[in-house]
Formats: structure tokens, sequence, C-alpha cells
């Protein structure tokens, strides 16, 4: 007997004299075998997947830029001061102090609803939103990294002639990288499942999905279930990347 | 080599260094000591602009390398330096942390880094660490690399922030071995240490700083010998 | 939530009248006479979790993936004008805000008129009447209507006209704000019942049925709270769109084609 057999047979008792499982195994097949709405979640997976990755590149992005500004500004030579740079630290704190004093959902509105008001690529918008939003965390997770390192490293490396950039490049990201790494995907995880708030403008994720079987169903229970394994699974399969990552960064410390 | 003039360091009201003017010669080997928090650490990360000072001039080679306008780094590869906690890159391994600055900086090709860096490693005696990371190495093991590390630029000076103090007792010698053969070969050299054999026995000219000031140099004999300020005297009645 | 919200919606006018706002792009060419976000686009902004009047459909559906008494009516609508239906799906809220920034050119979201609303937005006729009611579970002691007031806890959907008639003050026919909870939506509003959290839920007469059916040991309370008109809705303002929206539907009403679509999504008993 097969799935559909089965919810066949089922759906004939009278909901009273349904036994337990019989109960949520009709639940579950309303909400996934159902009209093929098994698809509806995937689709809305790879829209949360597709919003993720863009969002997550705008705010590394963002985030190595806006960290490096203020570090290379908080890092000058006493009683020098450049300018442009003073100018760049100054948006940039701006930038993050915004973003940070906000929430998430009334950013997002504004994106969708008055920075981009006429666009019609909700995903795109959403992900923009995120992707700002996640990179001024980001880059107080990078500035953190970065001042967290003992000065000697940056001094050992200009003390050899090599300029600030250099020392930053091969030196001091390098190792503040593998110090943030894990806060780095802890952002990557709360940004995975911040998307879900772009439905607010109209984007279609897996949570949209959910809840529109549910509307349909007038069963939320199951699609939410359903959702947050989906969710879980994208996170432990980005938990088991990032170990594998840092346990890679790791050979330098083996003694 | 050297000419520093009126150097005056000021960290917001107090002051660590006073109006100090000294000339280091090429080939010297200039040993600074003093009681902690005396500047003498400081004195000496002035020298290649760790340290912005506050007034003064520095003149190395000619060029005063206090002026904004100067490539700082281009006089600082001229100059190595070995700190108190050597400092290595850990993320590299033994090799990549002695090539990266010749490389990087344009003084040569990656694999003439390398003849330089096995041959530089050989006369310290750890060839064999030349892929290990530093983690993997003891203190005194590390501190020779660090001054490999600063060797392999080439440099005209050698600045030693104390660099026996971080170092269990039994290896200091190896450290202090290697920088007397250097001293031998004539690098000129300033070593700010607690060491008082090393300035002894290595050093051409010993500068006794403390409050800011050298409050006396002298040859070492003399220094050791007939110690006239009665901060020295209390000093090294301290020490020896 | 109600005064977050309108907090929110005036901090999205002040922005857009600094000028950041986009908006009413005029078509141009042929369509040049309708105001339209898109010369050639109809663009409705909806809730599509509020069936039978609109929710995403099932596979691919028949107007882009939604149906409903709405959506069919809006296609209807966009047929008549020589128009392209298109559907944007969002939270209710921001449905409302998506017409009002003219990001979509109407909502219909089973929208009910009301005074405030019209302050800031131009509705048209009336295409449907939306009952009210109040599902609560067996055996409850809430018998009828008046026993609501009854210091009891009571579910409303969030945004909903349910959510701001119940808690109005109670010399104004409400029950208090502390007497309302209000859900994102109305099963979530059942589930709370069903566990014994709240004490009613007020909720249309559509969905209402519904939920009765799909879980036993609820029932529907006699009589009807509240009887409504449903209203599409364009920007404050945007009178020509309006009056060629009104001709249509008041067409459609008249030749009994909105009855038939009606009729269609709800079965009589």
């Amino acid at each position: 007997m097969n799935v559909d057999q089965l919810y066949e047979t089922l759906s004939q008792i009278p909901k009273t004299d349904l036994a337990m499982w019989q109960d949520v195994f009709l639940k579950f097949y309303r909400a996934w075998f159902a009209e093929d709405r098994w698809l509806n979640y995937f689709e809305g997976l790879v829209t949360t997947i597709e919003v993720t990755i863009i969002a997550l590149i705008i705010g590394v992005v963002l985030g190595v830029l806006v960290a490096m500004i203020r570090t290379a500004h908080d890092q000058q030579r006493p009683g020098t001061h450049n300018f442009v740079l003073g100018f760049l630290n100054g948006i940039s704190q701006v930038y993050v102090t915004i973003i940070r004093g906000t929430p998430m959902m009334v950013q997002l509105m504004i994106w969708g609803f008055v920075i981009f008001a006429t666009s019609r690529n909700f995903t795109l918008v959403g992900a923009l939103g995120l992707g700002v939003n996640s990179g001024a965390y980001v880059a107080e997770i990078i500035r953190g990294g970065l001042m967290s390192l003992d000065p000697g490293q940056m001094e050992a490396g200009r003390s050899l002639g090599l300029n600030y950039i250099q020392t930053m490049r091969f030196i001091v990201i390098p190792q503040a990288f593998k110090a943030i790494l894990p806060s780095l995907g802890n952002e990557f995880i709360v940004l995975l499942k911040d998307t879900s708030l772009i439905s607010v403008i109209a984007g279609k994720e897996i949570v949209y999905a959910a809840r529109a079987i549910g509307a349909r169903t007038y069963e939320y229970m199951f699609p939410f279930v359903i959702t947050a394994i989906m969710y879980l699974i994208m996170v432990l399969i980005f938990s088991w990347l990032q170990g594998k990552l840092e346990r890679r960064l790791r050979r330098s410390d083996r003694r | 080599m050297i000419d520093v003039k009126n150097l005056t360091k000021s960290f917001g009201s107090h002051v660590v260094l006073n109006n100090i003017s000294q000339h280091i010669y090429p080939g010297e080997k200039v040993v600074v000591i003093g009681p902690s928090g005396s500047g003498k650490s400081t004195f000496l990360r002035c020298l290649n602009l760790l340290e912005e000072p506050t007034s003064g001039t520095i003149t190395f080679d000619g060029v005063d390398i206090t002026d904004p306008k100067v490539d700082i780094n281009a006089v600082r590869r001229q100059m190595g330096m070995v700190f108190q906690h050597f400092n290595l890159f850990p993320n590299m391994n033994i090799c990549d942390n002695i090539t990266l600055a010749p490389v990087q900086t344009g003084l040569m090709k990656k694999d003439e880094a390398v003849e330089i860096a096995h041959a530089l490693l050989k006369r310290v005696g750890l060839d064999d660490k030349a892929d290990a990371y530093p983690a993997q190495l003891s203190g005194g093991q590390k501190q020779r690399i660090a001054i490999v590390r600063a060797l392999a630029m080439k440099p005209k000076l050698m600045l030693f922030d104390e660099p026996t103090s971080a170092l269990d007792p039994e290896m200091v010698g190896e450290v202090l071995n290697v920088m007397k053969q250097l001293a031998d070969e004539g690098m000129t050299m300033v070593v700010v240490t607690h060491e008082m054999g090393f300035a002894r026995e290595v050093g051409s000219r010993i500068l006794f700083i403390d409050g800011g000031q050298v409050q006396e140099e002298n040859s070492p004999e003399e220094f050791f010998s007939h110690p006239k300020n009665p901060r020295l005297q209390d000093f090294l009645s301290k020490v020896l | 939530m109600k005064k977050l919200f309108a907090l929110l919606l005036s901090v999205i006018m002040v922005l857009a009248l600094a000028g950041c706002g986009g908006g009413d792009t005029n078509g141009g060419g042929t369509e040049a006479e309708l105001p339209l976000v898109e010369s050639g686009k109809l663009i409705m902004s909806t809730n599509a979790q509020f069936p039978p009047y609109e929710m995403v459909a099932d596979g691919e559906g028949a107007y882009n993936g939604f149906e409903g008494i709405d959506v069919e009516i809006a296609a209807n609508l966009a047929e008549r004008l020589g128009l392209e239906l298109v559907i944007d799906d969002m939270d209710f809220d921001s449905a409302l805000v998506a017409v009002q920034q003219g990001k979509s050119d109407m909502v219909l979201a089973g929208l009910t008129y009301r005074e405030d609303r019209d302050q800031v937005m131009d509705f048209s006729t009336s295409y449907a009447q939306g009952v009210q009611v109040v599902i609560v579970p067996d055996g409850s002691d809430i018998t009828d209507m008046d026993a609501l007031a009854n210091d009891k806890m009571i579910g409303v959907q969030r945004g909903t006209t349910g959510e701001i008639y119940a808690s109005d003050t109670p010399e104004n026919g409400g029950y208090g704000e502390d007497h309302v909870r209000a859900y994102d939506n109305g099963a979530l509003a059942v589930q709370a019942m069903l566990n014994g959290q709240i004490d009613a839920v007020i909720i249309d007469n559509g969905p209402a049925q519904a939920y009765v059916d799909a879980n036993p040991g609820l029932h529907i309370l006699d009589g009807e709270w509240v009887v409504e008109d449903y209203c599409l809705a364009v920007n404050e303002g945007n009178t020509a769109l309006l009056e060629a929206l009104n001709t249509e539907l008041e067409a459609m009403i008249a030749d009994g084609t909105v009855q038939t679509i009606i009729d269609k999504y709800i079965t009589a008993e």
C-alpha cells in the first residue's frame, strides 16, 4: 500500500475515530504529498539559499570594507590624520550604528517600500536588505578579530618593512580570520534564518511556502515542522563544513 | 649611522623620554640598560618609528626619518628588529616566516629567499625546522628564528628589545651565542637587555637610561667597574 | 502592534517625502490615461493567506500561482482594462503599505472599508460582504455574543478589522486591548484556542467554517459578529485609476460575474 492509498483509506474514517498516528499521517500527507505541495517547500528553499548566498557575499564584502576602514583609521600613525579615511570612518560609524540600532524588519520595509519602491525584484531587494544588515555585524566581528590580535604581530610585520596593507593581508587577516570563524559562522546561521523576514516585502522563501500551505489546509503545525527540519539540515551541513575549515586552519597550532 | 637629536616621547602628560641625543656609529654594539619603566624600550622602538617621537629628530644614513614624507617602510627594511616575545607569525611555517618580507618587499625572488633562509637557519642550527610551525618550537628556538627573520632582510643595523627576557634560563645562552656571533661579524647593534654578562662581553658602549634620560654612558670596563651616577651604582648593586 | 505599525508607516512616509521614494511613473504610450506603477500591468498587492478570498494555489494555479475570489475578480478587472495582472504576495500590513508607497496599483485582500483607512487610501465600490463570526470550543460558557465581554481572552488576526473593533474600549463596543490577542493568521489563533490560551476567536465566516470542520470540538456561535463591506483600494488621490476600476467592477457586479466567482469559492450550505 503506498502513501496515496493509505491517505485515501484513512481520510474515510471520521476524525474522532482516528488513532494518533493516523491523524499525524493525514496532517503530514496534506502538508507534504497532497497536490505536490512538497515542491512549494523546495521552491522556497531555493529562494532561501539564493538570498542567503547573495546577502552573505554583500555582507562579507561590506563587512571587510568597513572593518578595514575603521581599523585603519584607528591604527593611523599618531599625529597624522588622513582626511579621506576620517570621512570614510565617519560614514562607516553611521552605517553600523543605524543598522545595529534598528529592527531588521523595519529596514527591510524601508528597502522594499521606500528605496526600491518601484523594484519588482523582491528576492534581490530582500537579499540586499539582509546583506547590508549583515555587513554591519560582520564588520564588528572582523574589527573585533583584528583588534584582538597581539599588536606585536603588526609591529613585527611593519618592522620588517612590510607596509600596512601587506601586513594586514599576510599576517593580521589570516590570523584574525581563524579567530573570528566561529562568530562568522554564527552570523551566517542568523542570516540564513533571517531570510524568513523577506516575506514582508513579498519575498517567497521557505517560511512563506509553509504559511501558504498552512493557510490552505488550516493546519500550520506540520508545514512549520517541515520548515524547521529543512533549516536544521541546512545548518547541520554548514556547521560540518565550518568544522572542516576550522580544522584545516588549525594545522599551524599543532605541537 | 643613526643620529638622535633632542628625542622626547610622552604618552599624554607622562614623559617617557626626555630630550635624548645620541649618535650610533657603524659597527658599534650599543647596549642599553636601565630599570623597568625607565624608557629604554621606548628609546629603541623610536629608532625605527614603532613609536612616534613627540619631538626631536632621528637621522638614519642622512635621512630624517621623523619627516612624515619619508617612506618609513624603506627605512625599516634596513633595520632588523627582534622582540621580547619573538612575534613570529603563527599562521606560517618557519621558512615562510623568514621569506615573507624579502619576497613581498621585492628585495629578492622566492627561490633566492628560500636559499638564504636555509643558509641562515643552518648558521643558527635550526635548518631542520624550516617546515615546522612556530607553535612547535621552544622559546629559544623561536628567538633564534626571529633573529634569522630580521637578518634575511640584510639589514644594516639590528635592534634587540630584551631578546632574552621571555626565555627560560636554560635557553638564554643559545640566543646570546647567536647575538655574539653576529656582533663578531661586525653588525651594528643596539641591544636593550638585562644580561649584564652579555653587555660587558659584547658591548662597545653601554647606556644607562633612567627617568627618560641617559644618566651615564661609557665603555663596558669603566661602566661596570667605576659607575659614577648614584642611580647606576644603586641599579648595579641590585642586578650584579 | 497597531501603534508600532502606525509609527512605522509614518517613518516610511517621512522618508518617502524626503525624496527617496520613486512611485508613480506614468506609463506613457497608449495607457497614458491610467496612472499605473508599470505601464501595461495592473499590480495587486495582497496577503494570500486568506482563503477563500486569496491563497497560494497548489501546483501552477490559474493566476501565477494564486487563486481565490479576490484573485479572480482582479484577473477579470485586468482583462477588461486590457492590462496584465501581477500579484505581489506579502504580509497584510505590507500589502497596505505597498499601495500607499506606489509599489502596487491596488490592494485586494479581503479589505474592509473603514473611515481611517479611507484617509490614506481610496476605496472602490464594495464587491462582497464579509461576515465575521465567533468560534468557541464546545462546552464553552460563551453561549452568545454578549458573553464575550465577560473578561474573556479573544483571539483575532493581526491588522484586520476584527482586531480593530475588538480591541476598542467597551464604551465603543469593543472588549479593551487587554482582552484581545492578535495572531499572524487565523489558524494560529484557532490553535491557541485549542491549547486553552484564549477563549474565543473572531474570524471571517469562510475560514471559520473550515476551521470548525478541521478541528472537532469547535463550533461557531449563532449570529454574525459584524458584517462588513469588502472593497479594493488604490493610493490616496489616484482617482483616475479608481474610476476606471470602479466602472469595470460595477459592470461585473451588474452582469453577475462577481456573484459567479463568489459562488464558485463559497458553496452555499
